[in-house]
């Protein structure tokens, strides 16, 4: 902002003159001198900034009844520059003009608006996953939780859970915090029925309120597997149309899923950190670190129900066909595709090669 | 609710400081008392009859308990101990000293709350609906747009020195519970075409001496281009309304004076300059600022409580309560509560430190740390148990905050009146209360069912006279105090202004010439018609002949 003494040579007129005289006036003018005869009268300000915006480049002043506390207003609705009386305080001008730091209003200086510097131009997500997990490095597993579930971030979470053995641990942890957070249980047609009743049953405890059935694609399902039998033949193939396919559809809006994986479980899982990315989306395993013992006494502890397989040596549970009883001393996980290399079923893995019809 | 960042705290902080330097600068002379004026007054200091005012801005009407506690302790420590809310959704404090306001804007700060442009020629307080994710028919919550109209409001630049003040209420339901259209812009949230949050615009309504009913400007404004929309509205009224006059400075004459269609030819000549893309939040400005307002983490509740319900059988006081002051919600075992500022005699819309801190627990422990200020100058627990609202009651009553009259006839909206302001011509607080006092049976109150009585001291209609289906006005009539009656008026979706329907009355004469129309509508009244319906149906006359019959066979 200029403080001038006096104004330049130049157009002079009165804030009171309409809009269509003062563009015509402005056009070709290196200066224009608007004269305001009463700081009340805000026209100037309006004046100046549709002149800006239509593309006057020449030299704006104002003149006459302005104030100290007017100095911002001026310079940015596109003032260069206020003549100030003999008896003004340019103290008192510079003050005001400096009064404040930030802004919310885009307007015609080139202070970058509140929302703009709240939202600045995306990072790439390999860096924010890096800062997640630096950021979290020493938190458990509910802070990991709430730094994912934090409003602030303005993403869209959803858990994913097959209430199986475990669920009942990161489900009550969401449930403390959010339990209108969305829960998708993919429904493959395929489930033991004592999942699907303890499914109700935890939901109702923990009062979970968005519990999503995410079913297969029904056309698909008659043009692939109309005999229900595909797990024979080809678990893969079974995997990817009953839980792959349908949970990607699902996720379209999503943005961070939250997943009860644990690095114990498989060797593929063994380097599993608490935030990664996976096909764009922020993925979110805030029990990676626990044990099979400290998950069993947590859900021992929260004397939550429990899945009632549980008490006949099942551990991880997935489909019934692809699901078994594991001794005691052994690895959990033994019992799910046993017999088969497979040890995941895929929609941890990304893309299928398979189309998706 | 929506939280500060730290941009949000420097602009609040820095307003302080701001307003400390010019209080300086009027007590060095620096600035003469014509110029300080209008900064205080968007600093929300007024100068009243007996002293300076403080109105406290409750952007669009929510507030958390710690926000409560600290406007009962503004009101104990540095006013009467008691506070007054508004229909603007404000709170105004009555007796501060001017030597105290940059330390109670302070202590507001550090809450999150401030008193920016509740008074003075720029763009107030955002208010909306009281029910605003609670109601069963609203299209989404229209609060975060509330706050990114606050957020975009604050210290405009362009906007700060306007031809008049300037007030915008936004629904997001086709039923109007915010008075939408006596606002000077209006918006209405509908699903644009695309699915998106868009803006049914109505402009040019308000009170005052000349009111108007808003009309509509625009069927559906996106979202994306609200504020370019609305700068294009207040640039065209900024260039082309009347400074010379200021009852006829509001942005409601020059819409009459052009036609709402030689006003629209000139917004959209504005909006088609703009450079809008600069004006359009950031997607993900708008989901950030969404996300504060989600859903509470309600309970899956069955839909009817035993509590409930047998506390309505066994109390009848209770029972009472229930039908008038709790409202569906439309999560299943929850209710919205109306905590009514209107006690029998009371001043309406006032609250003592005490009840604001009882409240504020109330709030904490019952309804997810959420408040509100409803337009009818009550509060509201938007998300309460069913369950949990005998012990509410229970603990309203002790404090005299559980009258159960809400929208029932003595649930009176009243601007201040004579006993404070400075440009009234009449007090509303007493008539209002000797109305209270006459009208106090609650069976027969409830026999009359919902009826709003709008009183205010003089034609400026802070008490919305106009639109209240009995409205009282204050006139002056040489030197003694009079009171104008209107029936029919309506803030609703289908706002109308009330027919004024004689001469005026003295104040003594006000409450039972306002009974004896009451006791008309019950004769007349068809099954089920409401007092609004049946003046709608017949007219004024027999409620006319009602008031003044009496009156001129005794004179």
């Amino acid at each position: 902002m200029q403080w001038l003494d006096t104004a330049p040579e130049g157009v002079r007129l009165p804030v009171t003159t309409p809009l269509e005289e003062v563009e015509a006036a402005a056009r070709g003018a290196e200066a224009l001198i608007l004269e305001f005869d009463a700081f009340r009268d805000g026209r100037g300000f309006s004046l100046a900034a549709v002149l800006r915006e239509r593309g006057y480049r020449g030299r704006l002043i104002a003149e006459g009844r302005v104030i100290p506390d007017q100095a911002r207003h001026l310079r940015r609705s596109g003032f260069d520059g206020v003549v100030l009386g003999a008896d003004a305080d340019i103290n008192a001008w510079k003050r005001m003009d400096a009064a404040f730091s930030t802004t919310y209003q885009p307007i015609e200086d080139n202070a970058v608006p509140i929302w703009r510097r709240r939202n600045p131009e995306p990072q790439n997500p390999e860096a924010v996953i890096e800062t997640l997990n630096r950021d979290t490095r020493n938190d458990d597993a509910a802070a990991i939780l709430r730094a994912a579930l934090d409003p602030v971030l303005g993403l869209k979470p959803a858990v994913l859970s097959s209430f199986g053995a475990e669920a009942g641990v990161l489900l009550s942890l969401v449930a403390r915090i959010d339990p209108s957070t969305p829960v998708i249980f993919l429904d493959t047609g395929m489930h033991f029925l004592q999942t699907l009743a303890y499914r109700k049953a935890l939901s109702e405890r923990l009062g979970l309120t968005d519990v999503r059935l995410v079913t297969p694609d029904a056309d698909e399902r008659a043009d692939l597997d109309p005999r229900d039998d595909l797990w024979r033949a080809d678990p893969d193939a079974c995997c990817d149309l009953r839980k792959v396919r349908p949970l990607e559809r699902t996720l379209i809006g999503i943005d961070i899923l939250i997943t009860g994986r644990k690095a114990y479980q498989t060797p593929d899982r063994r380097g599993l950190r608490p935030f990664e990315l996976f096909e764009g989306r922020i993925r979110v395993n805030p029990l990676h670190d626990w044990s099979e013992e400290r998950l069993a006494a947590w859900l021992d502890a929260e004397d939550l129900p429990t899945h009632p397989l549980s008490a006949h040596g099942y551990r991880s549970i997935g489909c019934w066909p692809c699901t078994q009883a594991v001794e005691a001393g052994k690895d959990g996980r033994l019992g799910r595709w046993s017999g088969a290399a497979k040890t995941e079923c895929g929609i941890h893995l990304g893309r299928r090669t398979l189309p998706v019809g | 609710m929506y939280r500060y960042d730290e941009f949000d705290t420097a602009v609040v902080r820095e307003r302080i400081e701001e307003f400390r330097d010019q209080v300086s600068r009027r007590v060095s002379g620096g600035l003469t008392e014509d110029e300080f004026k209008p900064l205080r007054l968007m600093n929300g200091v007024y100068l009243q009859l007996h002293a300076y005012m403080l109105r406290v801005a409750v952007p669009y009407g929510t507030m958390n308990s710690d926000q409560m506690r600290r406007l009962a302790h503004i009101a104990r420590v540095y006013d009467k101990g008691y506070g007054h809310f508004t229909t603007r959704t404000n709170i105004q404090y009555n007796w501060p000293a001017l030597s105290d306001v940059p330390a109670i804007l302070s202590e507001l700060a550090e809450v999150e709350m401030h008193a920016i442009q509740t008074s003075g020629n720029c763009i107030r307080n955002v208010t909306t609906d009281v029910f605003a994710g609670c109601a069963d028919d609203e299209i989404e919550d229209p609060r975060p747009w509330c706050e990114i109209l606050r957020q975009w409001s604050t210290i405009h630049p362009e906007f700060s020195f306007l031809p008049r003040k300037f007030k915008i209420a936004v629904i997001a339901a086709s039923k109007d519970r915010a008075a939408m259209r006596t606002h000077d812009v209006g918006l209405q949230l509908i699903r644009g075409e695309d699915g998106q949050a868009a803006f049914r615009v109505f402009v040019g309504g308000g009170q005052g001496r000349i009111p108007h009913i808003a009309q509509e400007i625009a069927p559906a404004v996106p979202g994306r281009d609200l504020l370019a929309y609305l700068t294009a509205i207040l640039r065209a009224w900024n260039l082309l309304g009347r400074r010379d006059n200021i009852h006829k400075a509001r942005i409601k004459i020059l819409v009459a004076s052009l036609g709402i269609d030689a006003f629209r030819e000139e917004v959209e000549r504005h909006f088609a300059t703009l450079r809008r893309e600069d004006l359009r939040v950031p997607d993900e400005e708008v989901a950030r600022i969404r996300a504060y307002f989600a859903p509470p983490p309600f309970a899956n509740l069955p839909r009817t409580s035993g509590a409930f319900d047998r506390a309505s059988l066994a109390d009848p006081d209770f029972a009472r309560f229930a039908r008038n002051n709790v409202r569906r919600h439309r999560q299943p075992g929850y209710a919205t509560l109306i905590v009514s500022l209107k006690p029998q005699g009371g001043v309406p819309g006032d609250i003592t430190a005490d009840q604001m801190d009882l409240v504020a627990d109330l709030a904490e422990r019952f309804s997810f740390d959420e408040v509100r200020a409803a337009y009818e100058q009550n509060l509201v627990l938007p998300h309460v148990r069913l369950d949990d609202t005998p012990e509410i009651w229970r603990r309203l009553a002790e404090a005299g905050l559980a009258t159960p009259n809400a929208d029932l006839v003595t649930d009176i909206i009243a601007c201040p009146g004579l006993d404070y302001c400075s440009l009234a011509n009449a007090r509303s607080i007493p008539v209002a209360q000797a109305l209270s006092e006459q009208l106090a049976d609650l069976d027969y109150q409830e026999r009359l069912g919902p009826i709003r009585v709008n009183m205010s001291g003089c034609i400026n209609a802070c008490g919305h006279h106009h639109v209240g289906h009995i409205g009282v006005l204050g006139v002056d009539r040489k030197g003694e105090e009079y009171y104008q009656i209107t029936v029919g008026g309506s803030a609703d979706e289908q706002a109308a202004l009330g027919e004024i329907v004689g001469r005026s009355l003295a104040a003594d004469e006000v409450a039972p010439a306002v009974g004896r129309a009451l006791d008309r509508y019950l004769e007349v009244r068809r099954e089920g018609e409401t007092f609004l319906d049946a003046v709608r149906r017949l007219g004024a006359d027999p409620f006319r002949d009602a008031i003044y019959g009496t009156l001129d066979a005794v004179a």
